[in-house]
């Protein structure tokens, strides 16, 4: 697959490692041989707020912040953060929403309904993939912290990375029981329908 | 891990690197001696990665220092004896260095070796910054070089560049990075490392040169029209500073000038646009490339000038059009009128290629594929999520502890209480619930203000300031409150380390928990205040296995809190509980979860306490496994005893 820029925006919670998720991906891409180009956040953002990150990969990169109603792909790790960045998604409804069935709530304030996140969602894109990674990585890899790795699982059908590519990625990443974590997340991830 | 990462590898391979550590791989390939530095978002990466390596690739020193004022008196000692150094800090870290650095920039070393380089990163949006700084200006003041990389393989270019120019003018070179540069990762083809050329022996009155009363007005000539106007004519014959589609023309004879991460900005919001201008990239910052501009300038009737912040580089266009009698309409911040309908572009935020796209359009009427105007229109319902602090960290419990102290104080006095916040993690017990005022000028701030108050007004007044705060300029403040008398309560949250930065070491922190503390002699927090003459108490958490810490916390603050009020006395207390991103494996090995059949859904674990680990699940509260830490505060708060401990499983 060739393309000229391509643009994945990464949206969640500080602490559900959204940098280590850039990391891997970008990893992976760059020894595929792609320029990649990705924008962290750091400091006291990690703890709890919104973050959105950006990755980018492709012949024509420019900034590592894309236009609005320009990205290929949005990821939210929890729910409700989706609706903070759809105006990256495209107005012909082409961008991919890949979105975490996690949600947390916060005091005192209502959580959206479902009927609206959907509602909202439908006006932005014809591409709408729930992903049950917490409970997935709950459930069957038995370890929360390997959600992400569910998703970027799930996405690898949509990018020009094959499952090794991936797998080594990680393991520059990760050693012993941890990786172990991940390739069963990884896999499961795949598996989803 | 950072060795391997980033010293390994030959000239022309290829790396994912962070901008910040791609700044490590060029100052390695510049044959660096000397890191010195501070933390501070976004730059910390550079000072944590060098002290991680630096025993191993063989440099001679590296600190991460007490304040970026003695980091950069350390470093630029070490310059003047002949090394080649780098110094490390945040924007506003260049506030406090910003005294010494008058006399170092002008100080005019006779070593062949000698290079200093100061990197100072922005932070456009203080996405994690007390102010939003454009610290450009102070090239103005200093009369030095600088640099502006725009990606992170421009941060390996450019920092080699900054050693050379530095060795050859004898100036220290800024390299100024801001977030989405230092942040950002990207493809980098690395070169090859140096070794350092330092000599052992050197010539301290012959060598150092330091630009001191006897000689000051004589070395400042030196450095405007000799090192100085040498830089300028470096920027203007310097690629830094290189032109770009100048074959192309638009119906409206605009061209861009720009610098650093905007550069990539306006190269995105052109591709978006389908439009096509010259354009002026500006990588040596200072001094401009005056004459090079005049040249831009000349072929146009309209410039956008894009930058991030303030105008610096568009006051100065506008100065250098004047100066050549050139009428060109200068778009961009129109720095003399303070306006936003007059301006394309703001002074306050960071940009983004769609906030440039717009301006474009604003100026050229030209009509966008997609209308961002639309979609930046669509508004929807979002949950206004605040940063929280991490579930076990040890601020929640002193900042519910002084909630409840206070409200006792104030019942029983009717006197009024007021918070002092300083630059830290804590800052965040100013958000609900326990909403302590958010007063702070900057580091350290926090104990002269309780005394600016506390002398005109008879109130109780409380400076809450971390460890590594109180270390970097809290200790001046703390003298000046005592020999003064000022009747006001210091809380120190020790917890052991630089906790918001990532958990890097202070003169405090304990040795025996970080690699190079091997080499390091820790300062106890309670040795050095005894020692001041203060009323000092120091409270521990986890000592002698108690579990009443809480109730013991509460008492110490309300009782010394009280003595404030009534006999005028300066109290200190020490509270040492370390931050849970360091302390996390330490805790016994239990969870805690709740026995529902005793749970009240009182809401005070979840609700006041405000501990992320824990919900409201089914009429209630409940405990994510996963999230905690083991604490064990919340067992001592809960009024039902419906806290209970499981073991890891």
């Amino acid at each position: 697959m060739i393309f000229d820029s391509y643009t994945i925006v990464i949206t969640g919670l500080g602490g559900q490692g959204l940098v280590s998720l850039l990391k891997i991906l970008g990893n992976a891409l760059v020894t595929k041989g792609y320029k990649v180009i990705t924008s962290e956040t750091h400091g006291l953002s990690q703890r709890g707020g919104k973050v959105t990150c950006f990755l980018r990969f492709g012949d024509m990169l420019n900034a590592p912040i894309p236009m609005i109603g320009s990205a290929d792909m949005i990821i939210a790790t929890e729910k409700s953060c989706i609706l903070d960045v759809l105006q990256y998604a495209r107005p012909n409804k082409s961008t991919k929403l890949i979105i975490s069935s996690y949600e947390k709530s916060i005091i005192n304030e209502k959580y959206p309904s479902e009927n609206y996140i959907l509602k909202v969602l439908n006006e932005n894109s014809d591409n709408i993939y729930f992903i049950p990674a917490t409970n997935i990585a709950v459930k069957l890899v038995k370890n929360l912290k390997a959600a992400n790795i569910v998703i970027l699982g799930y996405i690898l059908r949509f990018l020009p990375l094959s499952e090794k590519d991936i797998e080594n990625s990680l393991k520059q990443q990760f050693l012993g029981k941890d990786l172990e974590i991940n390739l069963k997340a990884l896999k499961e991830g795949q598996n989803l329908q | 891990m950072s060795y391997n990462k980033i010293v390994k590898g030959n000239s022309g391979d290829e790396k994912f690197f962070l901008g910040n550590e791609t700044i490590v791989r060029g100052a390695l390939e510049s044959g660096i001696d000397v890191y010195t530095y501070y933390p501070g978002t976004p730059s910390s990466e550079v000072g944590e990665i060098f002290m991680e390596i630096f025993r191993d690739v063989g440099m001679k020193w590296v600190e991460s220092s007490i304040n970026e004022k003695v980091a950069i008196e350390v470093a630029g000692a070490a310059y003047a004896r002949g090394a080649s150094v780098m110094v490390g800090m945040k924007n506003v870290g260049l506030n406090v260095a910003s005294d010494p650095l008058f006399a170092l920039s002008t100080t005019h070393p006779k070593n062949k070796n000698s290079a200093l380089v100061i990197l100072v990163a922005d932070d456009p949006q203080q996405h994690s910054s007390a102010v939003e700084m454009d610290s450009r200006y102070y090239l103005k003041l200093f009369k030095i070089p600088a640099l502006e990389p725009s990606n992170p393989q421009e941060c390996l270019d450019f920092t080699k560049k900054a050693f050379e120019i530095s060795r050859e003018l004898k100036l220290p070179v800024i390299l100024r990075t801001v977030t989405m540069v230092s942040h950002s990762r990207s493809n980098v083809v690395i070169g090859e490392i140096k070794r350092s050329k330092i000599k052992e022996d050197f010539d301290l009155s012959k060598e150092f040169n330091v630009a001191s009363r006897l000689y000051f007005l004589e070395l400042k000539e030196d450095q405007i029209y000799n090192r100085l106007n040498r830089a300028l004519e470096m920027s203007e014959n310097s690629s830094l500073n290189r032109f770009e589609n100048m074959n192309v023309k638009n119906e409206f004879e605009l061209g861009i000038i720009t610098s650093g991460v905007s550069y990539s900005y306006v190269r995105e919001a052109l591709n978006f646009l389908g439009f096509k201008a010259p354009i002026l990239k500006i990588g040596f910052i200072n001094p401009l490339p005056a004459q090079k501009i005049a040249n831009f300038l000349k072929q146009f009737t309209q410039v956008f000038i894009v930058e991030e912040n303030d105008a610096y580089i568009e006051t100065q266009v506008l100065a250098i059009a004047q100066k050549n009698d050139l009428k060109v309409k200068i778009h961009g911040k129109d720095p003399f009128s303070y306006s936003k309908e007059n301006s394309s572009l703001p002074f306050v935020g960071e940009l983004d290629p769609t906030k440039i796209a717009l301006a474009l359009i604003k100026i050229t009427n030209i009509t966008p594929k997609i209308d961002l105007n639309q979609i930046k229109g669509k508004k929807y319902e979002i949950l206004g999520r605040l940063p929280i602090l991490c579930p076990g960290c040890p601020h929640r419990t002193t900042g519910y502890a002084i909630k409840q102290a206070i409200t006792k104080i104030k019942s029983k006095t009717g006197k009024k209480v007021y918070f002092y916040q300083d630059i830290g993690c804590y800052t965040l017990l100013a958000y609900p619930p326990l909403s302590f005022a958010n007063v702070k000028y900057c580091m350290g701030s926090s104990i002269a203000l309780a005394q600016g108050v506390a002398h005109t007004n008879g109130s109780l007044n409380i400076a809450i300031i971390g460890d590594g705060t109180f270390f970097h300029a809290g200790i001046p403040a703390l003298l000046n409150g005592i020999y003064n008398k000022a009747p006001i309560l210091v809380l120190i949250l020790d917890n052991g380390w630089i906790g918001m930065t990532g958990q890097q070491p202070h003169p405090g922190s304990d040795i025996r928990y970080y690699k190079e503390g091997y080499f390091k002699r820790d300062i106890k927090l309670e040795d050095f205040l005894q020692g001041t003459g203060a009323h000092v108490s120091v409270i521990r958490h986890h000592e002698n296995n108690e579990q009443d810490y809480l109730t013991r916390l509460k008492e110490v603050i309300y009782e010394k809190g009280l003595d404030v009020l009534e006999r005028k006395n300066l109290h200190v207390i020490l509270v040492k509980d370390e931050c849970i991103q360091k302390y996390v494996k330490k805790y016994e090995p239990y969870v805690r979860y709740v026995d529902v059949k005793s749970c009240k859904n009182c809401g005070l674990c979840y609700s006041q306490f405000l501990c992320p680990a824990i919900s409201e699940k089914d009429d209630a509260a409940f405990i994510n496994s996963t999230l905690c830490l083991g604490c064990d505060i919340c067992e001592e708060i809960c009024p039902n005893n419906a806290i209970k401990r499981e073991e890891i499983p």
